[in-house]
């Protein structure tokens, strides 16, 4: 007697014949990440444009909380790990070909660089706070300096940070809900969509408020824009796309994605946020909070959705 | 322009009748819309519209989380959650979760979103609510014993010839007309 | 041919999305024409007001020639569309106990969900006290049940009891709700007319 021993993915009870591995921990990464990195793009460009007096919250408070933001997306998405200890090898090497080695690092970068960012307006926000560390005073002035291609450099790496997660879940074939491109700039604009959505809820200078009010409501445009064209690019796809896309036209996922994400996400600010435009009476946190809620939701669905997905009908 | 003048159109429309310039929607034309939406409900899922099936269920989720082995022993709710079923998951839910969403921009539409207690000058605020609360529990409960209440019943029923419907409608209304007297002084004042 | 949902053509996921567009524009209707304010709903039982009378006729007007019509092209099914069952005592009495529920409180389940929409405070604490209520009869449900459940009839149309035609049926309700409208117009020109 021969004894073989076959082995195989497919014997994986995780991967066949549903995928699920991925719990609420990486949609809430994805949604954390996405926010930071247009919170800090938000910034950076309408810094570069020669705003800071206009828009004093977006380029100047809003970035305090990205630290912190992407602090809680690292923690869950270490949290999510199954071999937790050994996390510190993604940091050994930088390969070119692998999503996850892109999104290590520029995470890596990311993260001084938006502390150094909110740190060189700290001084304009608190100046009694610095008032006995005069050796901080010339650092920061040296900092000062550099703010244009700092902003710059912080631009590159949040549009990164903002695609690579859409990149990243793309990259798998064997899924045909993620394996369209179109998953990157989705993540971004919902990221900057979410970023405009704080600046309308926290922000105190009423121009500011209005003007990314109307940023807000030309990105969810840009949104729904991009999800019908997710939808009709996978119904003239293969059958196993056509299928995928099936799951939200007429399957389970139906309901929670056009009552919830679409309708409470995205129409309806969508459509409070145009009244704003039109000069009717609407309270702004309204469409701000549901956006937010939105991008988050949309995170879990495409998590969940994706691992629904497959090849084998 | 062009919205200008189907603006000034639609004004014009929306005009009630007794020479008052409101904002409210030509009653007339209110019915005829409803009526559509409701025919359009019909055809497409065999129902019409509902209210108090959505507050049943949510009570019902409420019990379940908070006791769930009560309800599922209790006569009534034991049903909506037998099987692990979900009682969010229904139609009037659904629905009414749109009225919301309809009734808000409506109002967002027209100025008339503001928090406020609606009374008549001649009694208070405090007075008012009470009478909300007590209205309320009445309805609660008839709506469960009569099964349905005025849009559910009598409105979606009298549209497929209920029988229900019609005895539901002249309940309600018949019984509100008959104590309309001793409640006048919440509505008309003297 | 429809109803769609119940014979499948197209998918049963879509049921509770078209419930909610539905209820979208049941909600923005019912605030339009003024079902979000409790003092306009209480109109009719005074003369003062009669948005109640008018809209809820001419909505189940149109509704019932909607459907006799859309029978007569073969576009719906109408044994497929739910007609509710007759409970004769349970409906009877509920019935009473909601109409004193409406005149003290001024909403129905429909219209108060509406005005909390638009902010009105009282109607949040009607549907408070719906809860309630629903809450009382589901517990002391051992104790009705036997009246809830009294005087099963089956889904039972007016034209069966009554032996005419539902066009014919429908044409009498015209005339009474014609009748209606007029006296209400009158009753609403003896009042100075508010806006609330």
């Amino acid at each position: 007697m021969i004894e073989e021993i076959i082995t195989s993915g497919r014997m994986n009870h995780e991967i066949d014949p549903q995928l699920h591995i991925w719990g609420w921990e990486i949609p809430l990464y994805l949604f954390l990440g996405g926010l930071v990195a247009g919170i800090l793009i938000l910034s950076g460009v309408f810094y570069i444009l020669g705003r800071e007096e206009r828009y004093p919250f977006t380029i100047k408070i809003l970035p305090i909380v990205t630290p912190l933001l992407l602090s809680i997306g690292l923690f869950a998405l270490f949290l999510d790990l199954s071999h937790k200890l050994y996390f510190w090898r993604l940091y050994t090497i930088i390969r070119w070909n692998s999503p996850m080695s892109w999104g290590a690092w520029t995470l890596m970068a990311i993260f001084p660089l938006s502390i150094l960012w909110s740190v060189t307006w700290l001084e304009d926000l608190k100046p009694q706070w610095f008032n006995n560390y005069k050796w901080l005073h010339s650092s920061l002035d040296l900092l000062r300096k550099y703010r244009q291609k700092l902003a710059m450099i912080m631009v590159f790496f949040s549009l990164i940070l903002g695609m690579y997660t859409g990149i990243l879940l793309s990259a798998f074939n064997a899924r045909p809900f993620w394996n369209t491109a179109i998953l990157g700039p989705l993540f971004l604009v919902s990221g900057l969509s979410g970023a405009a959505a704080l600046v309308v809820l926290f922000s105190k200078e009423t121009r500011e408020k209005k003007i990314f009010g109307r940023i807000d409501l030309l990105l969810i445009t840009i949104e729904i824009f991009l999800l019908i064209h997710l939808f009709m690019g996978f119904l003239s796809g293969t059958q196993v796309h056509i299928e995928a896309a099936k799951m939200f036209l007429g399957g389970p996922y139906t309901t929670f994605f056009w009552v919830f994400i679409m309708g409470f996400g995205l129409v309806f600010p969508g459509i409070l946020e145009f009244m704003e435009l039109r000069k009717f009476k609407v309270p702004t946190a309204i469409p701000a909070i549901l956006v937010l809620i939105g991008g988050l939701l949309l995170r879990i669905i495409i998590v969940d959705a994706g691992q629904a997905s497959r090849w084998l009908y | 322009m062009l919205v200008r003048q189907v603006d000034g159109y639609i004004k014009i429309f929306m005009k009630g009748n007794n020479s008052l310039n409101t904002k409210y929607l030509n009653p007339y034309v209110a019915g005829m819309l409803l009526g559509l939406i409701l025919l359009s409900a019909f055809y497409f899922t065999g129902r019409g519209l509902g209210a108090s099936g959505a507050m049943k269920s949510v009570v019902t989720s409420t019990l379940n989380t908070i006791a769930p082995n009560h309800t599922s022993n209790s006569e009534y709710f034991a049903k909506y959650v037998a099987d692990g079923k979900n009682p969010m998951n229904s139609w009037l839910v659904f629905e009414i979760l749109g009225v919301v969403l309809g009734g808000f921009l409506s109002g967002a539409f027209a100025g008339r979103l503001k928090l406020k207690v609606e009374h008549h000058p001649f009694i208070t605020s405090n007075k008012r609510i009470a009478l909300a609360l007590s209205g309320g529990v009445l309805f609660g409960f008839g709506s469960q014993l009569g099964r349905g209440c005025t849009s559910g019943s009598a409105l979606t029923g009298m549209a497929v010839f209920s029988l229900q419907g019609f005895i539901s409608m002249i309940a309600i209304f018949g019984t509100a007309f008959i104590f309309a007297y001793f409640f006048r002084k919440n509505w008309i004042g003297g | 041919m429809g109803p769609l949902i119940p014979q499948e053509i197209i998918s049963l996921d879509w049921n509770l999305v078209i419930a909610f567009v539905v209820g979208i524009g049941f909600g923005f209707v019912l605030e339009a024409s003024g079902f979000s304010s409790s003092r306009k709903l209480a109109g009719i039982f005074y003369g003062y007001d009669t948005v109640v009378l008018k809209v809820f006729f001419t909505a189940a007007i149109t509704a019932m020639l909607g459907l006799l019509y859309l029978s007569l092209f073969g576009w719906i099914d109408l044994n497929l569309v739910y007609v509710n069952p007759t409970y004769l005592w349970s409906a009877i009495i509920g019935g009473i106990i909601m109409g004193l529920g409406f005149i003290i409180g001024g909403f129905c389940p429909g219209t108060s969900v509406c005005a909390a929409a638009i902010g009105k405070i009282d109607a949040m604490v009607f549907i408070i006290g719906i809860i309630i209520g629903i809450f009382i009869f589901g517990e002391g449900f051992p104790i009705w049940k036997e009246f809830h459940e009294a005087g099963n009839l089956g889904s039972l149309k007016i034209q069966d009891i009554i032996g005419i035609s539902g066009g014919l049926f429908t044409f009498l309700i015209i005339i009474f709700a014609m009748i209606l409208f007029k006296t209400g117009e009158w009753a609403e020109s003896q009042f100075t007319r508010e806006e609330y």
